[in-house]
């Protein structure tokens, strides 16, 4: 790993600066992908979604507003390649060209947030009420963000105030299971001062999709989003941007036991406070300084509501304060072409994560320096080159450097060509290094690699130790961090009223942390703790095209042909080394390389197809969207380690309908009528797809 | 595709017997035998201390038998013993008073073919030869939540047995008539089922 820098992001120098003026004349449009949309995710500065090399999912306030979504993981469920899963953990999470939830980082205005789940960051915490687009940067992106974004970024990017008036929307919506949803937004600009504020309320009574089990499903919850945000203009030079955001979940709990009712809730609750002062230097240079912290607290205690004895008490605090300096410069010369034409984008900032849980002995800190930079130029006409590279520092596990580069050829008005490469990285959790957890029913143990020679010691000395199948040696090197190289080639083709981009792509991932046995124990039972092993990929394509019929009338496809194997695996398959059971005889048989499935929870084919018809004449928007997604396993059934097609564990491709109509009334009232899951499928492993769900909504705009 | 695997493991069966068959010399045929319903019930558990009787099997004749001494591998619960080595420590277990040892192999029952430059394990203390625990001997435990107990596909163990004669087992269920799709909730346990050749020539270690 070298400590320094490419030389060459500092030697080049030049210009390309056509993102500025197409930012205002951005418009929301229903399908992703016009023309003059401007995101930011995929390079920190403002540039035109059509004009990246990268591959990029744009979703817009209107289309979440048509669509009647009130969740994240809605809206995102129907682009197509993002799948929301729920894994064997029984969280959920969503999954970019195959790629775990585990490995996707999410932002909100381009600072990440915290809190996962078994790895899983819930999509759910978060409402869709204030959210101006979200922007959806596929493959890896370390370069720019570091550890997590491997298989993408998410990044919501909330409004901000434009006019002097006091303008905003008030919404009430009601659904099956009692859901409610209810919205305040307010935005006003005066002359410096611009603020805005946002009150979310979410609420349902669950649903229950298996009655032969106790208890519910899901269980009623009741949460709350709070945002506040101040922008303060010092000069034309120097404005300032803050903002404050609150979300507060609180669930029912309940578990049965040995004919005990225990009862209890799970609350969540997460903070975030985020501070940037915008400066332009000069024309050219203009810099950012910017202040994020953020907490997110977990608990769940579950009691007997007669005797009081605490069946678990659980407890989880993350808290994370992120100061960075970053800048970009705008070179120029007279022909706007060339390699000193372009803009220098260079970063750097200080990490300090902490968290303290329950089956941690203490509260851990983990502390991280970085420092990024990114040329993005036009060397001839036609091309545009994006190249760089991130270096982090980490207490805890090897200095990572993430390269990236991209390409993208305008071969002519309709078709161009793009195509990058890219290295991604995940840190070792603070799971993986400092768990230490005893299974009291079954008396297995896990512990986190830092701590396990140290526990493994105590267990010893207590002589609940058998013996032990791994040397000092392999405890003590490190745990490196997980790593991917991820591939994309495309193009985007214009025709006609319609517009078709395709893009193939393919992650090589290495150095997967997983789970292994590292002791017997007395009971019988083993030691576990977590190391470096699994090498795996995801390759396949994803087409997505739209056309406008009529000026009125937009329709969509997408589709996603995914591969995914663990290398390994797929090797020892191919030696015969793999057996499944005779399904007469219960004889073992060696597995064919064809009864490979691949991966659990990937889906070979997605797919999407969406109509958004306006009637403007009757001020009415009617909309459609099918969803299909293909069989997929959930885990392996028959003990060989894999997933084959002699697993039981499939659940069979299915289809979901959503559909919505709007009305506006009186030219502000809107009267939104729609329902989800309209074909009714429920399956008793999808926890959480209820039946058909509809709704009412009534938003007043003002 | 599974109609030919089945179509294979047909073949590869049937193969394997007409081969005994057509080599009637002097060594008597080795063939494939079925033990169904094997009970071999413990005590304790689930964070309670184990115990009792190990139900022992003797290879030559191919039953259960109460025998202290005529015995070649014995279960209890998940638990499976040797009749070699040393005594483990564990509660209620036999003595062992031959010198039978078993070896782990990779592959179908038909594709292990010979005893012959396999590692020999026996029970000593603390320590099955036949390891305990998920993953880790001869069967997967798969927690939440089917929470079924399976043997793992592709393990062949091959015994010496106390007798200095060769056998090769391949474990097929944990429970109650051997059911394609065990319900770990209904049906009975722990029952093994197991299928196995064994070499009546002393001393010759051919399996095929």
């Amino acid at each position: 790993m070298s400590q320094k820098y490419p030389t060459y992001l500092i030697l080049i120098i030049c210009q390309l600066s056509f993102a500025q003026n197409v930012m205002n004349s951005s418009q929301d449009s229903i399908l992703s992908q016009h023309l003059d949309e401007v995101i930011v995710t995929a390079t920190r500065t403002k540039r035109q979604l059509s004009s990246l090399p990268l591959p990029v999912t744009l979703v817009g306030k209107k289309q979440i507003i048509k669509s009647g979504t009130v969740r994240l993981n809605e809206i995102l469920n129907e682009q197509t390649g993002i799948v929301t899963v729920t894994d064997e953990s029984g969280f959920q999470g969503v999954q970019i060209q195959g790629i775990a939830s585990d490995y996707i980082l999410i932002l909100i205005d381009g600072v990440p947030l915290v809190g996962r789940s078994a790895g899983n960051f819930d999509l759910s915490r978060l409402t869709v009420g204030n959210i101006k687009q979200i922007e959806v940067v596929k493959g890896p992106s370390s370069s720019l963000y570091g550890s997590e974004a491997l298989g993408g970024v998410i990044n919501i990017i909330t409004e901000k105030p434009k006019t002097e008036d006091l303008n905003g929307n008030a919404s009430y919506r009601i659904g099956s299971f009692t859901q409610q949803d209810i919205n305040l937004d307010l935005k006003q600009g005066l002359e410096k001062f611009r603020y805005g504020f946002f009150a979310n309320r979410f609420s349902s009574e669950g649903y229950d999709l298996n009655e032969d089990v106790d208890g519910q499903t899901v269980n009623p919850y009741t949460n709350y989003t709070l945002n506040g945000r101040i922008y303060y203009d010092f000069n034309d030079k120097l404005t300032l941007f803050t903002s404050a955001r609150f979300y507060d979940q609180v669930q029912d709990a309940g578990f049965t036991l040995d004919t005990i009712n225990y009862e209890g809730d799970t609350k969540e609750r997460e903070w975030n406070a985020h501070a940037r002062l915008d400066h332009k230097w000069t024309p050219n240079l203009t810099m950012a300084y910017e202040l994020y912290y953020t907490n997110y607290v977990a608990t769940e205690l579950l009691a007997d509501p007669i005797s009081t004895d605490v069946l678990s008490d659980s407890d989880f605090n993350q808290k994370l304060f992120r100061p960075e300096v970053r800048g970009s410069y705008t070179f120029k010369n007279d022909n706007n072409i060339g390699y000193k034409n372009g803009t220098l984008t260079a970063g750097g900032g200080l990490q300090i994560d902490e968290l303290d849980r329950t089956y941690f002995d203490k509260t851990v800190n983990f502390t991280s320096q970085y420092l990024y930079a990114q040329y993005d130029f036009n060397p001839i006409e036609n091309l545009n080159i994006i190249a760089g590279a991130r270096f982090d520092n980490h207490s805890e596990y090897n200095n990572q450097f993430s390269p990236k580069l991209a390409l993208r050829y305008r071969l002519n008005n309709n078709l161009s060509i793009k195509g990058s490469v890219g290295y991604g990285f995940k840190a070792p959790d603070f799971r993986q290094l400092y768990f230490d957890f005893t299974n009291s029913a079954v008396g297995y143990t896990v512990l986190g690699y830092n701590v396990a020679l140290d526990k493994l010691q105590e267990l010893e000395e207590q002589e609940q130790i058998l013996n032990v199948v791994v040397s000092e040696d392999d405890l003590s090197k490190p745990l490196e961090a997980e790593s991917s190289i991820g591939y994309n080639l495309g193009a985007h083709l214009k025709h006609g009223k319609g517009i078709t981009e395709i893009n193939f792509f393919r992650n090589d991932f290495k150095n997967l942390i997983d789970t292994r046995i590292i002791a017997s124990k007395t009971n019988g039972q083993n030691v576990f703790s977590y190391m470096n092993f699994d090498e795996i990929y995801t390759t396949g394509f994803e087409i997505n095209s739209s056309y406008k019929l009529t000026n009125e009338l937009n329709l969509s496809a997408g589709y996603q042909l995914l591969y995914a194997f663990d290398k390994q695996k797929k090797q020892d398959v191919a030696d015969n080394q793999v057996f499944v059971r005779d399904a007469t005889n219960g004889q073992s048989v060696a597995l064919s390389q064809a009864d490979y499935f691949g991966l659990v929870n990937r889906s070979r084919h997605n797919a999407n197809f969406k109509v958004y018809y306006d009637i403007p004449a009757a001020s009415t928007n009617v909309n459609m969207r099918i969803l299909y997604r293909s069989k997929y396993a959930q885990y392996d059934t028959n003990g060989n380690g894999l997933i084959d097609n002699f697993d039981t564990s499939f659940i069979d491709g299915f289809v979901t309908l959503n559909a919505a109509v709007s009305k506006t009334f009186y030219s502000d009232i809107t009267l939104q009528v729609g329902a989800n899951n309209l074909l009714d499928y429920t399956d008793n492993n999808i926890p959480t797809m209820p039946g058909i769900q509809g709704y009412v909504k009534l938003n007043y705009q003002f | 595709m599974t109609k030919n695997i089945l179509a294979v493991a047909f073949l590869t069966l049937t193969f394997a017997s007409c081969s005994n068959d057509d080599d009637s010399t002097p060594t008597d045929p080795v063939q494939t035998e079925t033990v169904s319903n094997l009970y071999a019930p413990q005590t304790g558990g689930q964070g309670q201390p184990v115990g009792g009787e190990f139900t022992k099997f003797d290879f030559e004749t191919g039953a259960v038998t109460t025998s202290d001494t005529d015995w070649d591998v014995a279960f209890r619960g998940t638990t499976i013993a040797v009749n070699g080595g040393a005594v483990t420590g564990t509660e209620d277990e036999p003595e062992r008073n031959g010198n039978a040892a078993v070896a782990e192999v990779t592959g179908t029952l038909a594709s292990v073919t010979t005893a012959e430059d396999l590692t020999f394990n026996q029970d000593a203390d603390a320590t099955f030869a036949i390891a305990t625990g998920s993953d880790n001997g001869w069967y997967n435990y798969a927690g939440d939540p089917t929470h079924l107990i399976t043997p793992i596909p592709g393990k062949v163990f091959v015994f010496r047995t106390t007798a200095g004669n060769y056998a090769k087992v391949e474990f097929i269920s944990y429970y109650e008539d051997a059911p394609a799709e065990p319900d770990a909730f209904a049906d009975g346990t722990p029952y093994y089922t197991f299928n196995y050749v064994y070499n009546p020539n002393e001393g010759d270690t051919s399996l095929d």
